[in-house]
Formats: structure tokens, sequence, C-alpha cells
């Protein structure tokens, strides 16, 4: 596979529901009321409940191994939270190569909602297989 | 009520503390469960711990009561994670997790309070198969 600098790799367009929010702090053990009460949320001056960070970063991570495939291994992976996202729209991740270095590919992670805020933004390298 | 500066200071002096090493068996049900979770229907996943599987196998928490006294809420800052060898179901894992650093940050929304995790897990043949930072802010 060639890859270089600039490449976008193809982009990953998820759904989250209130109903994949009780879903995943149930499968990661988070139950913090900001994911799943909206009374909860809104006392905490949050505008509802809103995804878990860490749902975003299994996004992100969806993205690379999706576009990885067999090819090579995930390295490290990076993300930052930059803004909130709440369920019932659309959550866009798109990831561009930044780096090749032999074996070595960085890449720039992020997750975009509607407007194109980069709620969640991160990096990842990946050793491709020779 | 305690002022802000004596919460950071308390919680500075609780850095390098260690969690007790907590284990537990990658189950395939949990790998399932949880890229259903996800919404990622890689097959792959039912053998094998997706990225950021580990953050859910075991609850490594290391409470601070005193960071609730700051701020209204906890809020994810990020996390980097690092692989060194796959995770695998049937695995064996052990995860101490530690804190790393607590500091006050200035931005346009205030200052905020930041608490650095560090959660290293070993397997059953006790070689290090990740690393896991993570950053929880209070707001």
């Amino acid at each position: 596979m060639t890859v270089k600098v600039g490449d976008e790799i193809p982009e990953l367009i998820k759904h989250p529901t209130t109903r994949q929010l009780v879903q995943y702090a149930g499968a990661q053990g988070d139950f913090y009321e900001i994911h799943y009460d909206q009374e909860f949320a809104r006392s905490v001056a949050l505008p509802g409940v809103i995804l878990h960070g860490l749902l975003k970063a299994a996004f992100l991570g969806q993205l690379v191994t999706d576009w990885l495939g067999d090819r090579g291994s995930l390295k490290s992976f990076e993300v930052s939270y930059r803004g909130i996202d709440q369920p019932g729209r659309p959550y866009r991740c798109r990831g561009k190569i930044t780096k090749v270095d032999g074996d070595q590919v960085d890449l720039e992670v992020w997750g975009e909602d509607v407007d194109g805020n980069k709620t969640t933004v991160g990096s990842a390298t990946v050793l491709m297989a020779q | 009520m305690a002022t802000k500066t004596s919460v950071v200071d308390r919680l500075r002096s609780r850095i390098g503390d260690a969690s007790p090493p907590i284990s537990a068996t990658v189950e395939a049900g949990h790998l399932k469960r949880f890229a259903e979770a996800i919404g990622d229907p890689n097959l792959r996943w039912l053998n094998e711990a997706p990225p950021t599987f580990l953050v859910a196998l075991v609850p490594v928490s290391i409470h601070l009561a005193e960071a609730e006294e700051y701020g209204k809420g906890w809020l994810n800052g990020g996390n980097r994670f690092e692989y060194i060898e796959p995770v695998m179901a049937g695995d064996h894992i052990t995860a101490t997790g530690k804190i790393a650093d607590v500091y006050e940050k200035t931005g346009s929304s205030g200052t905020l309070l930041f608490i650095i995790f560090e959660t290293d897990y070993t397997n059953q043949h006790g070689r290090t198969v990740a690393r896991v930072r993570g950053t929880a802010i209070r707001r």
C-alpha cells in the first residue's frame, strides 16, 4: 500500500443515540449521570446528556482500524476532547496522514459535529507490516 | 467549604499515589458487548480487544473525594493509549493506576483543575501490554 503525507483516509460517520449511550455506559462501566440522565446533565450546566469522551475515542479508533485492516498494527492513539456532543446528531470521523517514516505512519484524526466543529482531536501511529 | 487552593494542595500531595492492582480476564462476552456498544461490526473484536477496550476491562479508580469540592462536575479531557502487545479473549490482565499529575489551568472558560491518571496493563505472562493516560477535569 502506498500512503503519502496529506492523504485523507476514508471517513466514518456514526449516528449515536441515547440508547447507545446507555449501552456504552454499561459496557464501559461508566455510570456518570451526564450520559443518560437529562435532568442531572442540565443541573451541571450541560444542554442535555452528552457522549462519553471514550465513546468518541472508540469511534476514532474504528476509523483507524477500518482503514488499517490487517496491513499493520496500531502503536499509539491519543485523543483530546474539545467540545461536547449530543446524541441524535451525526458524528463525522476523519483522518489524514501526517508523516511516513519507513514502516511507521502517523495520522491526525478528528471528529466533527454537524457544524464542522472539531470536538475531538487526536493522533495515531501505526506500524505497517512488511 | 475549603478554598480551591487548599483542595489543589491536598490533591498535589497525592501525586504518585498508586491504586492497588486490579485483575480481570478478558471475556469474549464482554468484548462482544463492548463492540456492539461502540457500534463497530468488525468480527476481529470478537476475539481481540479493540483500541479503547482496556478502560472498560477493569475499573481502575483512585477515588479523589476532595476533588469534588472543586467546581461543579467532571469532564474527560483526553486519553492516550500506547499498545505494546495485542490483548486477546482469555488473557488475564492486571491494571495498576497512579496519579501522575495535578494542576490548575486558566483558559477562556475560567480556571479548571486537571488530574492526570496513568494505568499500566500487564498480561498473565507478566508482560506490559498497554499503557493508558487519562486527563480528568473538574469544572
